[in-house]
């Protein structure tokens, strides 16, 4: 039987967060962008120790402007950062979009970002000419690092792009928009797969998959600036509007998709983010909603491939199994489910965002949990390290940062998420979809096996 | 450098040898924007200056490779192991730099924890003191640490909140030793500031508060700016031991408080890192009387030459014998050990952009193996910091300062070296230049210091240049010139 337990975090300091703040939320989505740039209005580590979390996770460069506000800014505003910043970047860099990224500290001197940037709009112009300055799309985000976290940031980043860039619709155009979340550019590649399974077009908002997997060919490669190839471009941004539906794959697209929704009659879905089978089902459920598209026999072979994958492997290895599960709540959400899916029971699930749709999300997906599901939510590592010592579960499922709490405890760890860089790969490899629902699977079932049966009698248990 | 020598260094293609950087040239505008840094660049010549222009701040809009004060502040005293470093501020600062730093450390693993106090707007409203001082004694109550630091954030400097009185309060209320770090992350474009912050909770908190004398020996150090990185401490340590020298504590790599506490008994502090802790070493100095040295532990002839200035400083007759059989003993097996990477590494050229104390103190490493450090610079450079290149750099080499990432690919591709040695976040823009890359930063996984890091220094440069994969050219492929991939040469297509 099935029972809950929901548990909040009961002391004020946090060891070992499981959310950052909102300006990384930020500039990954605009990392997205094609030949597009974050700004970050604020102190320089701001940024540096962003791009260094980026370049860890997923090997590649990673190009963040930054104002670099300095102690006078916080007395006198950062009018100058802001505006000399952003007429340097468009010199410098001629992108096509600038994330203009808010800051704890530019948001408590209360800098006008919007003013700032008509003012800058006008010096670019008078410096580079109407034309260059007309194809220089300047976004303002606000971001202060002290409310809520990184999934916020990467809410209102797509939301400031929708709202500021996209155009009034003129005829539809039969695509789908797609707002992916923090996920890696492998399960960017699968949901676009899906889609090219199902003849659909779509818009990614925004698409880091190539920005942040690119390969090593000096010859045709753009150095001076970098900008590495693929991205959402301004014009699929401006075209959003005109698209059929919007499907967020996570809670944190939900702004974006409600602005296309409200400002431009484009009908949307939020969520469930699509790990395993009923996940991936109502994904493709929703993009049938808001298109023509087919659930064709070859995606039917995929989805049969998983199930194939399941009865073979789940019900022999992993039925009756516990995991802890940590990291971005949809991501969360959506691996619990799939563990249940397998016979398994997601002993215990641990966000670190206070958010009551995660809770109540978690609260469904339990019901289909054999035995009792702890929800901790607006938690941190050490809290669920601690409740792990008490009751120990067989796996832990996240990302790296839970790599000493799992050889302190001797337990698993299943990496996934953001970020993971003590193994290779991981963010080439997908999760989502039925493939990756595969992939993630065989990552479970190894890591079982490696753990929990005997090599020696190893017929016997075939 | 004008705007026409520019394009024309630009233009010059790179035809011979098949080399897979092609660039096209640079569009004026980028010109324009470089040329407000060329005091930032110079070339070593003999008589001149041959220091760039350095300690400004960074242009606003620039992808800076800079860090921020709070940053430099917690480089240094993070590798103390059975600390708590507390981040007093919004999440993100502790979030994105609570297990960076590559410090190894033989007992306590809490540096390796994250603690922050998760300022909220209510904090920032009403003040974060009271949260402040309920966060120490939870954590006071969790761990008991021998020492809480508190770093101030961005947010703290502006909303005004008093560190110094909370934590002396706290310390109160605790007994236990909680230690604030003014270090604010925008006090200064320089993170430099941090690092000699981080030297004052030390000197202030720290050094000296401990009167339990330790043992009587006659020869005892404190080895002032290493910080363990992938056990650097651990190659030095055992040579100053056979030298009969017993090491007090470390400033700060696998350090305990206690044991920096008590370090203001030593004899002598000797500093590696002299970007970052020289000042801990005069102000020392200043206070307790304790004379320093200035060492080089990476490369043969500077470990060698530091393992002599020691032994001569405590001018013991046995030690100074016993140093030279060590220097002798230990150049031999390294020399043995280093020839084949020698070999391969002999006339490649070399570009070191990092953050400090390693680009100049890593020449003479390159030049032992007869390599060609053509560019070397810093982010976060002090003017004595560019004395310290220019002493040290042959003619010729190009210095820099505060490179933003499109400078950096510039000069890369002009200056074109074999290998370029810096940090992560030029990692990966190196390889995807086709530009063999070796890691001297945070991340490495491997010692370089004292006789035997030296051996796996050249390995590691070995490895990153002779790899395979820079033979692997598409330039190659599309040219047909089949007969330059081996493997599938005689294989059946």
């Amino acid at each position: 039987m099935s029972a809950v337990k929901v548990t909040k975090r009961d002391r004020n300091v946090i060891i070992n967060p499981l959310v950052t703040c909102q300006p990384l939320g930020a500039m990954f989505a605009v990392a997205g962008m094609s030949r597009g740039l974050p700004l970050v209005h604020g102190s320089q580590g701001c940024s540096t120790f962003v791009r260094y979390g980026f370049s860890r996770h997923f090997r590649e460069p990673s190009e963040i402007a930054v104002t670099s506000l300095h102690e006078d800014a916080a007395v006198f505003g950062g009018r100058r950062n802001l505006i000399s910043g952003l007429g340097n970047l468009a010199a410098r860099f001629t992108p096509d979009l600038i994330g203009v990224v808010t800051t704890c500290s530019s948001e408590i001197i209360g800098d006008d970002v919007d003013g700032f940037i008509k003012t800058a709009r006008q010096e670019i112009k008078e410096s580079l000419g109407e034309n260059a300055a007309e194809k220089i799309k300047i976004v303002a985000i606000n971001t202060p690092s002290f409310v809520e976290h990184h999934y916020r940031g990467y809410d209102n980043a797509i939301k400031a792009l929708v709202d500021q860039v996209a155009l009034e619709p003129v005829n539809c155009n039969d695509k789908l928009n797609i707002i992916p979340g923090i996920v890696n550019p492998g399960d960017i590649r699968e949901i676009k797969h899906i889609m090219n399974m199902m003849g659909q077009q779509s818009i990614m908002l925004t698409d880091t998959s190539d920005p942040f997997d690119s390969p090593l060919r000096p010859g045709s490669t753009q150095f001076k600036p970098y900008y590495p190839k693929g991205g959402t471009s301004v014009q699929e941004l401006e075209d959003c509007s005109n698209s059929s539906g919007t499907i967020s794959l996570c809670n944190y697209g939900a702004q974006a998709a409600e602005v296309l929704e409200r400002k431009y009659k484009v009908p949307s879905a939020v969520g469930p983010f699509p790990i395993g089978l009923q996940n991936t089902d109502q994904f493709l459920r929703n993009v049938k909603k808001f298109s023509d598209a087919e659930i064709t026999d070859e995606l039917l072979d995929e989805r049969g491939l998983l199930v194939d994958s399941m009865a073979d492997i789940a019900s022999r290895y992993l039925f009756g199994k516990t995991a802890a599960i940590y990291g971005d709540p949809d991501m969360v959400t959506g691996i619990a489910r799939f563990v249940c899916e397998l016979g398994m029971t997601p002993q215990l699930v641990c966000s670190g965002v206070e958010n009551q749709e995660f809770v109540d999300d978690m609260k469904e997906v339990s019901k289909k949990a054999d035995g009792e599901v702890e929800i901790m939510y607006g938690q941190d590592l050490r809290s669920m390290e601690v409740r792990l010592e008490e009751e120990p579960a067989d796996i832990i499922i996240g990302h790296s940062d839970g790599r000493l709490i799992a050889q302190d405890l001797d337990i698993p760890l299943v990496r996934v998420g953001f970020p993971v860089y003590d193994r290779v790969g991981y963010h080439r490899v997908p999760i989502v979809g039925y493939r990756g629902g595969i992939n993630l699977l065989d990552r479970i079932t190894n890591t079982v096996l490696e753990e929990y049966y005997d090599p020696v009698h190893w017929k016997l248990q075939q | 450098m004008t705007k026409e020598q520019h394009k024309k260094a630009d233009n010059t293609k790179n035809s011979e040898n098949g080399s897979i950087l092609d660039f096209s040239p640079l569009p004026d505008s980028i010109i324009d924007a470089l040329e407000s840094r060329e005091k930032h660049r110079c070339f070593k010549k003999e008589g001149k200056q041959s220091t760039p222009d350095c300690n400004k701040s960074s242009i606003p809009g620039a992808v800076t490779q800079r860090s921020c004060v709070y940053g430099g502040a917690r480089v240094v005293l993070m590798p103390i192991t059975d600390a708590v470093h507390l981040v007093h501020g919004p999440i993100g600062c502790a979030a994105c730099t609570w297990d960076i730093r590559g410090s190894l450390s033989s007992s306590s693993k809490l540096y390796k924890t994250g603690f922050s106090t998760n300022l909220q707007e209510k904090d920032i409203v009403f003040g974060g003191e009271t949260k402040l001082m309920d966060v120490l004694l939870e954590i006071n109550r969790i761990y008991h640490p021998p020492a809480i630091f508190v770093y101030a954030t961005c947010v703290v400097g502006i909303i005004g909140d008093d560190l110094k009185k909370v934590c002396e309060l706290a310390q109160k209320k605790t007994s236990t030793r909680i230690i604030p770090v003014q270090s604010e992350g925008f006090r200064s474009f320089n993170k430099s500031l941090g690092h000699q912050l981080a030297g004052d909770a030390l000197l202030d908190y720290v050094i000296g508060s401990s009167h339990e004398t330790t043992l009587n020996h006659p020869f005892t150090l404190n080895i002032v700016g290493e910080f363990n990185v992938a056990g650097d401490l651990w190659g030095i340590k055992p040579l100053l031991e056979k030298m009969g020298i017993h090491v007090l504590s470390t400033l700060t790599g696998d350090s305990r408080v206690e044991e920096i506490a008590r370090s203001h008994q030593a004899h002598l502090n000797i500093v590696q890192c002299q970007k970052s802790s020289n000042y801990i070493a005069r102000q020392m100095e200043k206070k307790y009387d304790i004379p320093y040295l200035k060492v080089n532990f990476f490369g043969i002839d500077d470990t060698a030459s530091s393992l002599r200035d020691i032994a001569r400083f405590f001018n013991d007759h046995g030690m100074l014998k016993k140093t030279e059989q060590l220097i002798k003993e230990e150049i031999n097996k390294v020399e043995d050990a280093i020839k084949p990477y020698h070999d391969a590494l002999k006339g490649k050229k070399v570009a070191v952009y990092v953050g400090g104390n390693k680009a100049w103190s890593l020449i003479r490493a390159f030049e032992e193996l007869e390599m060609e450090v053509i560019m070397t610079g810093t982010q976060n450079g002090l003017p004595e910091d560019y004395q310290k290149i220019r002493d040290t750099v042959k003619e010729g080499t190009l210095i820099v300062d505060d490179s933003p990432v499109m400078e950096l690919y510039h000069l890369l591709k002009k200056y074109k070296p074999d290998l370029v040695i810096s940090g992560a976040k030029e990692k990966y823009m190196a390889l995807k230049m086709g530009i063999p890359f070796c890691e001297f930063n945070h991340d490495r996984i491997t010692s370089f210091s004292g006789f035997r890091g030296y051996i796996n220094f050249a390995k590691n440069l070995d490895q990153a240049v002779s790899s395979p994969v820079w033979n692997y050219t598409e330039k190659k492929l599309k040219n047909g010139r089949i007969n330059q991939f081996n493997e599938v040469k005689n294989a059946k297509i």
